[in-house]
C-alpha cells in the first residue's frame, strides 16, 4: 500500500474535481462531494477523457468527451456509452493534506 | 477561442439589376424571384451579412436547451450557455462538415458528431475525438477546431438575432426605431413573451421575398384575397381598410410596420371572443406601458417584416420566417406568440386561433399560397420576368412633420414599406459594405 | 414510430371486432372518403359527432433521449388541426365561398385508406380503428401534392352506421413537403 498525495484540503472546494497527475497508478481525480472527500482514476474508461474536467451532478461524474456518467463513491458506470467500472481509492485526510490510499497491485492494473 | 467567423467574403456583382428594380421609378419585375444568379448573391450579401432570426428566448430557457434552424441555407444550432447568454453555431463538424446536431431542439451537454466522433461541449469547443491518440500523434491544437461561431448575437425583448457578420451595424442600431412599434406585440404586458411549443414548417415553391413583402406593408390583399376566410369566420367580409380614419406605414431599413388603430382587427377573425375581451381587457394597462396611440395597435389590422425574412401578425400573433431554398422554393417556419402572463386558456385560444387562420391549415394562408406561388412561376417566362410590376401606391405619403419615430407615411394602403424592402434589398446586392449601404432613413429615431 | 397510439393499445388487450362489424367500418371509412373526394363537404361534416375532436399534432425531430409527451408529438405544442365541430364547420365554410379563390379551378382529390385494424372501445358501440391514409391532391395543370400517415379513429354506432367521435392523424413528416392542407384527412 503507498499513500499519494493529492491536494490540500483547502484547494478543493465543494463540488469540486481536480486532476493529480501521477505517471505510476496513472492520473487521479479527487472529488470534494459535500466536504466528503473521494479519488478515482481520472482516465475515463470509455474513451481518452479526463474526468476532472467533467461536470459533477449530485454523486455523478460525468465524462466531458461522450457524457458517460460513473458513481464517485463507488465508480460505478451509470450510463451509455460508459460500461466499465471506474478504479477507486481510498482517502485518507492527515490534518490539511488529502491522500489516497493506493494497493500495491494497482500499478499493473493503470498499465493495463 | 478564436473560432467566431472573422469576415464575410463578397463577391461578383449585378450591372444590370437596376433593370430588375428601380423604385424610384416605382416598378420591379419578376426576374428578382427567379434568377439564380440573383439569388446567389442574396444569399451572400442579404443572409450572410444582415441580421436574421434564430429563437425566441423562451424556447430555451436552461443551460444546454437549444434549437436548430437556418440563416439563409446555413444551418446553425442556437443553445444557452451555462453563463446564461446564447450562442449560435455552424451545425457542422469542422473536420467532414458533417451534420452534428440532427435533432429540431432539445437538451443536451454537447454534440457529438456521427462520422469521426469529434465531440464538442455546450459552449462549442473541440473536447474529444475517436481515437483521440491519432490526433495528439500529429500535433493537432483541439483549441483550433471547435464549432465555427457566428459572429454576432444578440437579442431584443426575448427575439434573439445573429448575423455571420463581424462588421453589421448593432441589433440595435439596425432595427432601429421600428422596436418602438414591435413593443405594441412584444412588451404589451409586464413579462413580455414567449412561444407556444413547436415549430410548424412547410413548403412553398415560391420566392421568400414575395412573403416578406407581403408582411412588410401589403394589407391591401386582405380585403380581396381573404375574402372566403373573413366570411368563413366572421360571417362576413374583412374589415375595409380605407373606411379607418388613421392608419400608417412606418419603415427603416427595409424592415416595415403597416397598422390601422382599431385594437382588434386581427384578433377578431380568429373568431374567439374570449380573445377580443382579453385584448380590451388588457388595453388600459398597455396604455399605461406604452401610451394610447400604441395601446391602440396591440391586435389591430396590422403586419410587419424585420429585413429580411422575419414577420409577425399582431392579433393573429403568428410568427414566421421565411427560409430560402432556392429563387423559387422556400420553407415557412411558423410559431405562435404570447404573453407569459396571460391565463392559459387565453394562451391555449391562440394557439389554436393561430393554426386555424396563418398556418399551412389556416383558412386565410390557403389562399396566400397560391398567389405567392404563381407570382414566382409566371416569371419562369423569360419575357415575362422582365415586365414591369407597378409598386408605386403612395408615392407621395411620407408625412413630414410628425412625432412618430421612423419614416411615417401616411395610410396602410401604401406600396411605401414594399419600396422601402425592395429598395433595401437592392442597396444590400449593391454594396461590398455596410459603409456602402446608403442611409435612405428620413425620420426620427425613437426619442428623437 | 407512433408512440401514442402503441401507450394506448398495451393498456387494454385490445378484442378485435367481428367481421360484420370489420366490413361496416372499411365501408364507412371509405365512404367517407368518396364523399371528400367529391367534394361533398356537408355531408362529410355530418359523419362526425357532436363532440369530434379533429387532431393532428405538428411533428417535430427530436432525439430519442429528449422525446415530447407523446415522443415526437405533443398536446399543447403547435398542431395542424386540433379541432371541434365548430372549427371544422367554419373549414367548411371557406371551401364553399365563391371567393375561395385558390378552389377555383378545383383541386382535384384521391383519398386512399388501408391496413384496417378494428377492435372493441372503451363502452358498448364504441370502436378503436387504426388506419393509414393517402391523400393525393392536384390542382392547375401540373401540381401535385401526396401526403401519407396513420390514423387512429374512436367511431361510435350510430343507426346502422358510424360517427367519428376523435380522429388523431400523424404525418411521418416533421416539414410538409407542401405549402398547405387544402382537404381533410
Amino acid at each position: 500500500m503507498e499513500r499519494v498525495f493529492l491536494c490540500k484540503v483547502s484547494e478543493l472546494e465543494v463540488n469540486q474535481v481536480r486532476k493529480v497527475a501521477n505517471d505510476k497508478y496513472g492520473d487521479i481525480a479527487v472529488y470534494n462531494l459535500g466536504g466528503s472527500f473521494y479519488a478515482t482514476a481520472d482516465l475515463c474508461t470509455h474513451a481518452t477523457a479526463s474526468l476532472a474536467e467533467g461536470d459533477i451532478e449530485d454523486d455523478l461524474i460525468t465524462c466531458p468527451v461522450h457524457w458517460g456518467q460513473f458513481h464517485i463513491p463507488t465508480g460505478k458506470a451509470q450510463g451509455f456509452p460508459c460500461e466499465i467500472d471506474l478504479k477507486t481509492y481510498s482517502v485518507e485526510i492527515k490534518s490539511e493534506d488529502i491522500f489516497a490510499l493506493i494497493e500495491a497491485d494497482s500499478e499493473l492494473i493503470a498499465k493495463g | 477561442m478564436g473560432n467566431k467567423i472573422k469576415t464575410i467574403d463578397v463577391t461578383g456583382s449585378l450591372d444590370n439589376l437596376k433593370d430588375f428594380c428601380d423604385i424610384e421609378e416605382g416598378r420591379i419585375a419578376g426576374r428578382i424571384f427567379y434568377d439564380q444568379a440573383i439569388y446567389e448573391q442574396e444569399l451572400e450579401k442579404v443572409f450572410a451579412r444582415c441580421w436574421l432570426f434564430v429563437a425566441h428566448e423562451s424556447q430555451i430557457p436552461n443551460t444546454g436547451d437549444y434549437i436548430t434552424t437556418t440563416m439563409g441555407e446555413d444551418e446553425v444550432i442556437v443553445i444557452r450557455q451555462k453563463s446564461g447568454g446564447i450562442k449560435v453555431f455552424l451545425n457542422a463538424c469542422p473536420h467532414r462538415g458533417n451534420k452534428v446536431c440532427f435533432s429540431e431542439s432539445g437538451t443536451t451537454r454537447g454534440f457529438i458528431c456521427n462520422y469521426h466522433g469529434w465531440s464538442f461541449n455546450v459552449e462549442g469547443n473541440l473536447v474529444g475525438q475517436h481515437e483521440s491518440g491519432v490526433y495528439e500523434d500529429s500535433n493537432f491544437d483541439k483549441s483550433k477546431w471547435g464549432l465555427k461561431e457566428v459572429a454576432q448575437v444578440d437579442s431584443w425583448k426575448g427575439l434573439v438575432f445573429a448575423t455571420f457578420d463581424p462588421d453589421a451595424p448593432t441589433l440595435k442600431e439596425y432595427l432601429g426605431p421600428i422596436t418602438w412599434y414591435m413593443d405594441a406585440v412584444f412588451d404589451n404586458q409586464e413579462g413580455g413573451t414567449e412561444f407556444v411549443g413547436g415549430c410548424i414548417r412547410s413548403t412553398y415553391e415560391c420566392n421568400w421575398k414575395i412573403a416578406a413583402e407581403n408582411f412588410v406593408g401589403d394589407i391591401l390583399h386582405a380585403g380581396w384575397t381573404h375574402d372566403s376566410a373573413a366570411r368563413a369566420m366572421l360571417g362576413g367580409s374583412v374589415a375595409k381598410v380605407s373606411d379607418f380614419s388613421e392608419s400608417y406605414s412606418v419603415n427603416w431599413n427595409g424592415h416595415g410596420y403597416e397598422f390601422a388603430l382599431d385594437t382588434v382587427g386581427n384578433v377578431a377573425v380568429l373568431g374567439e371572443s374570449a380573445l377580443n375581451k382579453y385584448v380590451h381587457t388588457i388595453k388600459p394597462s398597455v396604455a399605461d406601458r406604452l401610451g394610447d396611440f400604441r395601446s391602440n395597435m396591440i391586435g389591430s389590422v396590422s403586419s410587419c417584416t424585420v429585413f429580411p425574412n422575419f414577420s409577425f401578425l399582431p392579433g393573429q400573433n403568428t410568427v414566421r420566417v421565411w427560409q430560402p431554398r432556392g429563387p423559387n422554393k422556400m420553407e415557412l417556419f411558423t410559431w405562435v406568440v404570447v404573453n407569459k402572463s396571460a391565463p392559459e386558456e387565453v394562451k391555449e385560444k391562440w394557439r389554436k386561433g393561430a393554426m386555424m387562420t396563418f398556418s399551412p391549415t389556416g383558412v386565410f394562408e390557403m389562399d396566400d399560397g397560391e398567389n405567392w406561388e404563381y407570382c414566382t412561376k409566371t416569371a419562369r417566362g423569360r419575357v415575362t420576368a422582365q415586365q414591369d410590376l407597378f409598386i408605386g401606391l403612395g408615392m407621395d405619403s411620407l408625412i413630414k412633420d410628425t412625432q412618430l419615430p421612423g419614416n411615417v407615411y401616411k395610410g396602410q394602403l401604401n406600396e411605401a414599406n414594399s419600396r422601402a424592402f425592395y429598395q433595401y434589398w437592392y442597396d444590400m446586392l449593391n454594396s461590398k459594405s455596410w459603409a456602402q449601404v446608403p442611409n435612405r432613413n428620413v425620420g426620427k429615431l425613437e426619442g428623437e | 414510430m407512433m408512440n401514442a397510439i402503441k401507450e394506448n393499445n398495451n393498456l387494454i388487450r385490445p378484442t378485435p371486432v367481428d367481421f360484420e362489424t370489420y366490413y361496416r367500418i372499411c365501408n364507412f371509412l371509405n365512404y367517407e372518403y368518396r364523399l371528400l373526394d367529391e367534394e361533398r363537404l356537408n355531408a362529410w361534416l355530418e359523419l362526425m359527432a357532436e363532440d369530434i375532436h379533429y387532431w393532428m399534432p405538428g411533428i417535430e425531430n427530436r432525439r430519442r433521449e429528449n422525446p415530447l409527451q407523446h415522443g415526437f408529438y405533443a398536446e399543447d405544442h403547435m398542431a395542424f388541426f386540433d379541432d371541434r365541430l365548430r372549427d371544422l364547420k367554419r373549414r367548411v365554410a371557406r371551401f364553399e365561398q365563391p371567393s375561395a379563390w385558390a378552389e377555383n379551378p378545383a383541386t382535384r382529390n384521391v383519398h386512399t385508406v388501408s391496413n384496417i385494424e378494428a377492435y372493441a372501445g372503451g363502452c358498448d358501440g364504441e370502436f378503436i380503428v387504426h388506419s393509414v391514409i393517402q391523400s393525393v391532391r392536384s390542382r392547375g395543370l401540373d401540381e401535385q401534392s401526396v401526403i401519407y400517415g396513420r390514423r387512429k379513429d374512436t367511431l361510435v354506432r350510430d343507426a346502422d352506421s358510424f360517427k367519428i367521435k376523435s380522429r388523431l392523424i400523424l404525418i411521418p413528416n416533421a416539414t410538409l413537403t407542401c405549402k398547405n392542407i387544402n382537404t381533410f384527412l
